[in-house]
């Protein structure tokens, strides 16, 4: 008989080995949806109890299970203007800066890695028209890509439910969205404004398609990755920025866990990371 | 009029071409720019018998993003053999090597198992102690029995004191009576009594 009590030991020792894997923390207020889900864990690859449990969890030589795991223990979604404090970042401080390397005219290249269903794409494309004085004066891309071809057409789709619109200002949303059934659609102009591509990041063959980059947004992706995969990713992001180029990573991601590649820079708004210039 | 001019789709650029069709050249890692260096290592990492050259070039190369690019090459490749190559490098003066090291073969469990047991009885004991970090969070069913074996023998309180703060998430039962020797043979070091009595503990209250 399976055994599923959760005991204050083996949460305390559960939470110090998640957080030191994912980076992310469980306050013990969190008890009941950990225990939860642990719990859900345990009966569905029909371990004995905790103990029997977290052995496997630890020396699985697949981490099937942690994948498994993570995808249970982190809300799977996203919306417009989630994290916003990372696009206030982008348009007051990385973009001013990356514009002062630059010539009037010259391209500006963001890619959004992954995709999901283009909300985090069409935010910043919001965030640049509306907060970005600059824009005018550069040739911005956004390059939006994700490794699910079906998230994609949604996301050039651009109808989006009110739940995942209900953070944006009125004013944005009367401006950017028309109101059809099933829920909000997002203006052409700004689907027009996203390139939507498929692509691996663990394939890195195909990563070697995306170069010149000036921003990368990679945000909730790298902690459902294993840590050889997590280093993979950080030398694909390397050689897809330019020098001086930034990576924005979930705010429970640190890439210098990951990496000595980049620099740490502290914004105002938030951290990000920076390949270093040429010479640096 | 759209603000943001839209030119992506196409310009996607194509891939560059910085080693084509010479995936396994070795002597590219000793090309005078660092970007093709650092191409060919990564190339590399899918050619098992580059090994020998990855593993030199991470002892002569000076620019870190082509060292990053070898070691996640020599992890890429998986071998026994680059698994010693990395083992080696923990007597690197160069700190960030040893780290960048440990990380790699944390994440080669079976190739870590043919060298853990030399590496966990090093006559160095700043190379035990980085040995038990590589188990920190290896996923191999020998951890607990590695580092059991370690504490029942190793003289040194600080290479013990790094073992017993593994054996404090992964002891199991069998692990009682090692470390009650431990404790009794380090009686009167408090570091030692702290994190045995910390492992003794969870043990009792999991029973």
């Amino acid at each position: 008989m399976t055994e599923s009590a959760i005991s204050d030991d083996d949460f305390q020792r559960f939470r110090e080995y998640f957080y030191r894997r994912s980076g992310i923390q469980f306050e013990p207020s969190k008890r009941y949806f950990v225990d939860k889900r642990l719990v859900e864990r345990i009966r569905a690859t029909g371990s004995t109890g905790f103990r029997d449990y977290f052995a496997m969890l630890r020396f699985q030589a697949s981490g099937v299970e942690w994948q498994a795991l993570v995808n249970e223990m982190t809300v799977n979604e996203t919306y417009f203007m989630r994290e916003d404090y990372q696009f206030e970042c982008l348009v007051q401080s990385i973009l001013p800066e990356l514009a002062a390397r630059k010539r009037r005219g010259d391209p500006l290249r963001i890619w959004v890695m992954p995709s999901s269903s283009g909300e985090e794409a069409y935010t910043i494309a919001i965030y640049l028209l509306e907060r970005w004085p600059q824009l005018a004066d550069f040739d911005v891309e956004i390059v939006s890509s994700d490794i699910d071809t079906r998230i994609l057409a949604h996301a050039q789709a651009g109808l989006y439910s009110q739940r995942a619109i209900q953070q944006l200002p009125a004013a944005w949303l009367q401006k950017y969205f028309k109101r059809e059934d099933g829920g909000w659609r997002i203006c052409q102009m700004l689907r027009d404004a996203v390139a939507f591509t498929r692509v691996n990041l663990n394939d890195a063959r195909e990563v070697e398609a995306y170069r010149g980059f000036d921003v990368v947004f990679c945000r909730n992706l790298l902690i459902y990755f294993d840590d050889a995969s997590r280093r993979q990713a950080a030398e694909s992001f390397f050689d897809v920025l330019r020098p001086g180029g930034f990576i924005c990573l979930g705010h429970s991601e640190s890439m210098s866990r990951i990496s000595s590649l980049f620099r740490v820079r502290k914004f105002p708004q938030a951290i990000v990371y920076q390949k270093p210039l040429e010479g640096q | 009029m759209p603000l943001i001019k839209h030119t992506a789709a196409a310009s996607v650029p194509p891939a560059l071409a910085l080693v084509p069709d010479q995936q396994c050249d070795t002597a590219l890692l000793d090309a005078p720019d660092a970007a093709v260096r650092r191409a060919a290592a990564h190339a590399l990492g899918d050619c098992p018998d580059a090994v020998p050259s990855l593993l030199r070039a991470l002892e002569q190369e000076v620019e870190q993003p082509v060292r990053s690019a070898v070691l996640a090459a020599l992890g890429r490749t998986g071998s026994e053999e680059a698994a010693a190559g990395l083992a080696a490098c923990l007597r690197s003066e160069d700190a960030w090597l040893r780290n960048a090291a440990i990380e790699v073969l944390r994440g080669l469990p079976a190739q870590v198992a043919t060298v853990i047991a030399h590496l966990l009885v090093d006559w160095d004991r700043d190379v035990r102690i980085l040995a038990v970090g590589i188990l920190d969070t290896l996923r191999h069913d020998c951890v607990e029995e590695w580092l059991l074996q370690l504490i029942e023998a190793d003289p040194d309180v600080n290479v013990c004191g790094a073992a017993l703060d593994v054996l404090a998430e992964v002891a199991t039962g069998t692990a009682r009576a090692p470390v009650e020797r431990l404790l009794e043979r380090f009686r009167g070091e408090p570091y030692i009594a702290f994190a045995g009595e910390l492992v003794l503990g969870r043990l009792a209250r999991s029973r």
